[in-house]
C-alpha cells in the first residue's frame, strides 16, 4: 500500500541519521547501565531479592528511558523545518506520524535488546519469552502516545517538563498490565488473566488514536 | 484561474492581530516580491498561503482549490522554503532529495536530475551537515522544486545564495508563479513583476511597484 | 452564556446558601456512622467532589471536541474553565480520601492504590497538564487545539487507568471497604449534598468563564493600543 511506503521512508530516515552520529542509542545506553549499577547497589540485590525487585526496575528504567527517546522524536524536524516539508508532501500528518513512532519502537527495542540481557547478567532477573513478550508488547503503546505527546510538548515552550506530566498518565495502564505480566513471568507461573492480550489490545486502541490525533498536533 | 487570490487575510497571536487585513492575487506564472522590514509579518504571510499555517480570518484560494478546506489538494501542487532548510544534516544531499521523492510517489532519478539543475551532482554523497551555507540553500531549492510545483513561495531564499545561484534562481522560477520574500531590492525587481510591501504594524496598504 | 454580573453574583450567594444547608445535612441532619465513627461524614462532600470534578470532566470533553470540529471559541472557553474547577475538586476528592482512609486503612498502600483513587489522581493529573499546555503553547488557536488534543485523550485514558488497575486488583486483592448500602437519613444527606456541590461547581465554572472572558478582552484591547508586534 502506498501509505506504508511513506511510513517506511520516514522511519528509515530517522534510523539511518541516527546511525550516522546520532547521539540517542549512547545516551540511552550509558544511562540503562548506570541505572542498572544504582538499582543494584540501592535494592541490595543478591539471588534472592532479584525475582522480586527485577520488574521494578525494569519499568522504571523502560519509563525514564522512553521518556528521552521520545523527547527528541520532533525536535529536530521542526527546528530544521523537515516536517513543514514532510507536511507539504502527499504523504500526510499521520502517515509522518507512524513513521516517527516507528522509528522510536526501533530505538526502544534496541536498548531493551540490550537491557534485558544485561538485566539477566548483572541483576541475576530471570529473563524468559514471556518477559520479552510484554516488554515489547507494552513498548509499541509507549512509542504511539510517547511520539505524540513529544511532537505536541514541541510546539510549547516547557517542553521538558510537559512531556512527562502529559505522557505518564497515559502509560499507567501498560505499565500495571506489563508489570503485573513481568512479575509473574519473573516468578516462574503461569499468566493469570491474560495480560499479553490485553496488552495487545491497549496498542491497537493508543495506535489508533493517536495516529488520528496526529493532525491536529503536527498540522496546524 | 488565477495562481492565488486572497482575501480579507488576518493572523493573529494570541488576541492581538500581527497581519493584516490583506487581499492578494497572483497571476499563473507571475512573481511577485514581498517586501517589508523585519517583523512586518512576511514569513507569517507566506505560511499561510503555504497553508502551513491557518490565517484567523480571511478566504484564500489557490490554483483553483479552496486553501483552508482543501488543504491536501493544493498542497503537491506547491512549493515552499522557509528559513529553514528541511534538509537532514546527517544524510547525504541525494539520499535527502530521494526521501522527498519517496513522499512525492517521484521516481529516484528525479533526484538526481534535481541535484544536477542546481549544480550540486558533484557533492550528491556528501552529507548535507558537510556543505556550505550557500550549497546547503541550493540543496534546500532543490527539494522544494523536486516535484515541480506551479506555485512557489520562497522567504528570503537570497539570504544564503552565492552569486550563480541568483541566476540560478531566476532560471528555475520561469514559468512558475511565485511569491519572494526578500530583503533585497535589486532581487526583487530584477526577478519579479510587482511588489507587495508590507508596514511596520503588520497591516498592508498593497503597492503596486514598477516592473524590473 | 456570558451573564451579566448581577446574575453571577445572585447565582454565587445561591451556592454559597446551597452549601450551608449541604453542611447542615453533613452534621447535623445525618447520623453518625456506627462502624467508622464521625470521621465518615467526610464521604459525603469526598463522593460528592468527585462526582462535580467528572462533571467537570465531561464539560472539558465535550468542549474539547466541539472546539476541534467546529473551531467554536465558547467551547473552548468552557473547557478551560471546566478543567480548572474540576482539578480544584480532584484534588479536594483526594485530600479528602486520603483523610478519610487514614484511621480506618491506616495508609496501607495495597488499599490506597486502588482503582478508585488511581483514575481519580490521574484525572488531577490530565486536568494538570491540560492547563499546562494551554499555559506554555503559542497562545491562541495553538493552545487551543493542542489542549483539546490533551483533554480528549487524557479523557479516554481515565477510565482504562480505571479497568487496569481493577485487573490488577483481581489478582492482587486487598479488603475494599465499600460503604454499605445507606440507611435512608444518611442517603438523603448525601443526594443532597451531592445537588449542592454540583450547583456549586457550575457556579464555579460560569464564573470562571467569565473572567476568561473578561481577560481576553482586556489583552486584545492593550494590544490594540500599543500596536504590538511579537517576534514572529
Amino acid at each position: 500500500m502506498n501509505g506504508w511506503r511513506a511510513v517506511r521512508a520516514v522511519a528509515l530516515r530517522d534510523l539511518r541519521a541516527e546511525t550516522r552520529g546520532g547521539e540517542l542509542i549512547p545516551a540511552m545506553t550509558q544511562f540503562v547501565v548506570l541505572a542498572l549499577i544504582i538499582a543494584n547497589f540501592a535494592f541490595d540485590l543478591d539471588r534472592v531479592s532479584a525475582p522480586r525487585i527485577s520488574p521494578g526496575v525494569l519499568w522504571m528504567v523502560i519509563v525514564f528511558t522512553a521518556l528521552i527517546a521520545f523527547g527528541r522524536a520532533f525536535a529536530a524536524d521542526r527546528e530544521n523545518g523537515s516536517l513543514d516539508a514532510m507536511l507539504l508532501s502527499p504523504a500526510g500528518a499521520a502517515t509522518i506520524f507512524l513513521g516517527k513512532a516507528l522509528a522510536a519502537v526501533v530505538f526502544m527495542l534496541v536498548i531493551e535488546a540490550f537491557l534485558l540481557p544485561g538485566m539477566a547478567v548483572f541483576l541475576g532477573s530471570p529473563i524468559n519469552l514471556e518477559v520479552v513478550a510484554a516488554v515489547v508488547l507494552a513498548t509499541l503503546g509507549m512509542a504511539a502516545l510517547g511520539s505524540l505527546f513529544a511532537a505536541l510538548a514541541a510546539r510549547t515552550r516547557a517542553r521538558e517538563i510537559l512531556l512527562p506530566v502529559l505522557v505518564l498518565p497515559l502509560w499507567i495502564p501498560l505499565i500495571v498490565v506489563g508489570s503485573r505480566a513481568v512479575e509473574e513471568a519473573m516468578g516462574g507461573g503461569a499468566l493469570q488473566g491474560q495480560p499479553l492480550p490485553l496488552l495487545l489490545d491497549f496498542d491497537i486502541l493508543f495506535v489508533v488514536v493517536a495516529t488520528l490525533a496526529a493532525r491536529f498536533v503536527l498540522d496546524d | 484561474m488565477r495562481a492565488v487570490l486572497g482575501h480579507d487575510l488576518t493572523q493573529t497571536y494570541g488576541a492581538g492581530p500581527v497581519l493584516g487585513p490583506l487581499d492578494l492575487e497572483l497571476e499563473e506564472g507571475e512573481h511577485l516580491a514581498l517586501l517589508g522590514p523585519n517583523g512586518s509579518g512576511k514569513t507569517t504571510l507566506l505560511r499561510i498561503l503555504a497553508t502551513l499555517a491557518r490565517p484567523a480570518t480571511g478566504a484564500l484560494q489557490i490554483l483553483g482549490h479552496d486553501a483552508l478546506a482543501q488543504r491536501q489538494l493544493v498542497r503537491p501542487r506547491i512549493g515552499y522554503l522557509g528559513h529553514q532548510s528541511g534538509v537532514q544534516p546527517q544524510l547525504s544531499a541525494l539520499e535527502n532529495l530521494e526521501f522527498y521523492a519517496a513522499l512525492y510517489h517521484l521516481e529516484p532519478e528525479r533526484a538526481r536530475a534535481a541535484l544536477a539543475e542546481v549544480g550540486l551532482e558533484a557533492v550528491s554523497g556528501r552529507r548535507a551537515r558537510e556543505l556550505s551555507r550557500g550549497m546547503e540553500q541550493r540543496l534546500a531549492l532543490a527539494r522544494a522544486l523536486l516535484h515541480d510545483p506551479e506555485l512557489v513561495f520562497l522567504d528570503e531564499p537570497d539570504a544564503s545564495l552565492d552569486v550563480t545561484a541568483r541566476e540560478l534562481l531566476g532560471r528555475l522560477l520561469a514559468g512558475r508563479a511565485a511569491v519572494i520574500a526578500t530583503h533585497d531590492r535589486a532581487l526583487a525587481a530584477s526577478l519579479c513583476g510587482r511588489e507587495l510591501e508590507l508596514g511596520a504594524g503588520g497591516a498592508t496598504r498593497p503597492r503596486l511597484g514598477t516592473p524590473g | 452564556m456570558i451573564r451579566d454580573t448581577r446574575t453571577l453574583r445572585l447565582l454565587a450567594l445561591a451556592a454559597v446558601a446551597a452549601m450551608l444547608v449541604a453542611a447542615y445535612m453533613i452534621f447535623i441532619y445525618a447520623p453518625q456512622d456506627q462502624v467508622q465513627g464521625p470521621v465518615q461524614r467526610i464521604f459525603y462532600l469526598h463522593v460528592s467532589s468527585a462526582i462535580a470534578a467528572y462533571f467537570c470532566f465531561a464539560l472539558v470533553l465535550g468542549g474539547c471536541v466541539h472546539y476541534l470540529v467546529y473551531g467554536n471559541l465558547v467551547a473552548d472557553r468552557l473547557a478551560r474553565a471546566g478543567a480548572l474547577v474540576g482539578l480544584l475538586f480532584t484534588i479536594n476528592c483526594v485530600v479528602m480520601g486520603i483523610i478519610w482512609a487514614k484511621p480506618i486503612w491506616n495508609w496501607d498502600p495495597t488499599q490506597t492504590w486502588d482503582a478508585r483513587f488511581t483514575s481519580t489522581v490521574v484525572l488531577g493529573v490530565v486536568y494538570a497538564g491540560y492547563l499546562l499546555v494551554r499555559r506554555f503553547a503559542s497562545p491562541g488557536r495553538s493552545a487551543m487545539r493542542l489542549s483539546a488534543v490533551v483533554g480528549i485523550i487524557g479523557f479516554i485514558d481515565v477510565p482504562i487507568v480505571h479497568f487496569s488497575v481493577q485487573w490488577w486488583r483481581t489478582l492482587h486483592p486487598g479488603p475494599i471497604i465499600e460503604q454499605d448500602a445507606l440507611p435512608a437519613p444518611m442517603l438523603v444527606a448525601f443526594m443532597v449534598t451531592m445537588v449542592c456541590t454540583v450547583f456549586l461547581a457550575a457556579v464555579m465554572v460560569a464564573i470562571r468563564y467569565r473572567l476568561e472572558l473578561e481577560q481576553e478582552a482586556r489583552v486584545l484591547e492593550s494590544s490594540a493600543s500599543l500596536e504590538l508586534l511579537p517576534q514572529r
